[in-house]
């Protein structure tokens, strides 16, 4: 039983945090997949809904043998599920669109994370100003749990300042990561 | 892009996402007020904030991630 096997039985078993591991190492790929598709569908939306059904389908998917089965399957279910999506809404007239995104080549495999980046975005963190910095860390408190309004009310700051200073961070961020020889759209994507 | 635009790109990069009542994972309300070129932008920089998310976190996990260990309990 190869390593990916190995945590398809944990995620059946129902062990969450395989299942979080799994998660992490193939949120990029998956995300980078439904770039086709950025104009036409919340994707963040259509990710977690994608991962979500990994999660309550893992008990019963029956494993390939390759290399990056489940993966595979989640980027087939990631596209059904944004196709769904881009229906609902009524966007059935671009067809001819629909179909260059269903034709998009995407590549397959889960990502380790760099820990030397790691440590240069850490570095770069302790340097952020005080509300941009509170802003971002409100974000990664948060994980995704509250919303921006709840947020922004926890540090006494209207919705806008809010977003505004969470700009201010990742612009800095940017910068830090740029001067430090980190180029993002390159070093990440 | 204008000074709202940027607030909406802002909120659509965060991981939270609301229920519908079939239980489905809803769109963000800002991503239907941005227009193509604003989704396109707020995608790119999702894709490179959930990977500072990562970095920054002990375990790895971006907000995508933890959002969705919360939905299942974990």
């Amino acid at each position: 039983m190869n390593e990916e096997q190995m945590t398809l039985a944990a995620m059946a078993r129902g062990d969450a945090s395989a299942f979080a591991r799994w998660a992490a190492s193939v949120e990029v790929p998956l995300r980078l997949s439904l770039r086709a598709f950025a104009t036409s569908v919340d994707t963040e939306a259509v990710l977690q809904e994608t991962l979500l059904r990994i999660w309550q389908i893992a008990p019963r998917f029956t494993h390939d043998g390759k290399p990056n089965a489940l993966l595979r399957f989640a980027m087939r279910t990631a596209r059904n599920v944004a196709v769904s999506e881009w229906r609902r809404q009524g966007r059935t007239e671009q067809k001819e669109l629909l179909e260059q995104h269903l034709a998009a080549e995407v590549e397959v495999a889960p990502i380790t994370p760099d820990p030397h980046l790691r440590e240069q975005i850490v570095n770069c963190r302790q340097k952020l100003p005080a509300s941009p910095k509170a802003a971002l860390e409100q974000r990664l408190l948060a994980g995704g749990h509250e919303d921006d309004t709840t947020l922004a009310g926890r540090l006494g700051m209207s919705l806008n300042t809010f977003l505004q200073n969470f700009t201010r961070a990742r612009k800095f961020l940017r910068e830090c990561l740029e001067k430090a020889g980190v180029r993002l759209d390159t070093e990440l994507t | 892009m204008t000074r709202d635009e940027e607030l909406l790109l802002e909120q659509v990069t965060s991981a939270h996402r609301e229920r519908g009542v079939d239980g489905a994972i809803r769109s963000h309300p800002a991503w239907h007020d941005l227009d193509d070129e604003g989704r396109r932008e707020a995608f790119e920089a999702t894709v490179v904030l959930r990977q500072l998310e990562a970095a920054l976190d002990p375990r790895g996990q971006s907000s995508t991630v933890r959002a969705l260990l919360a939905r299942i309990g974990g």
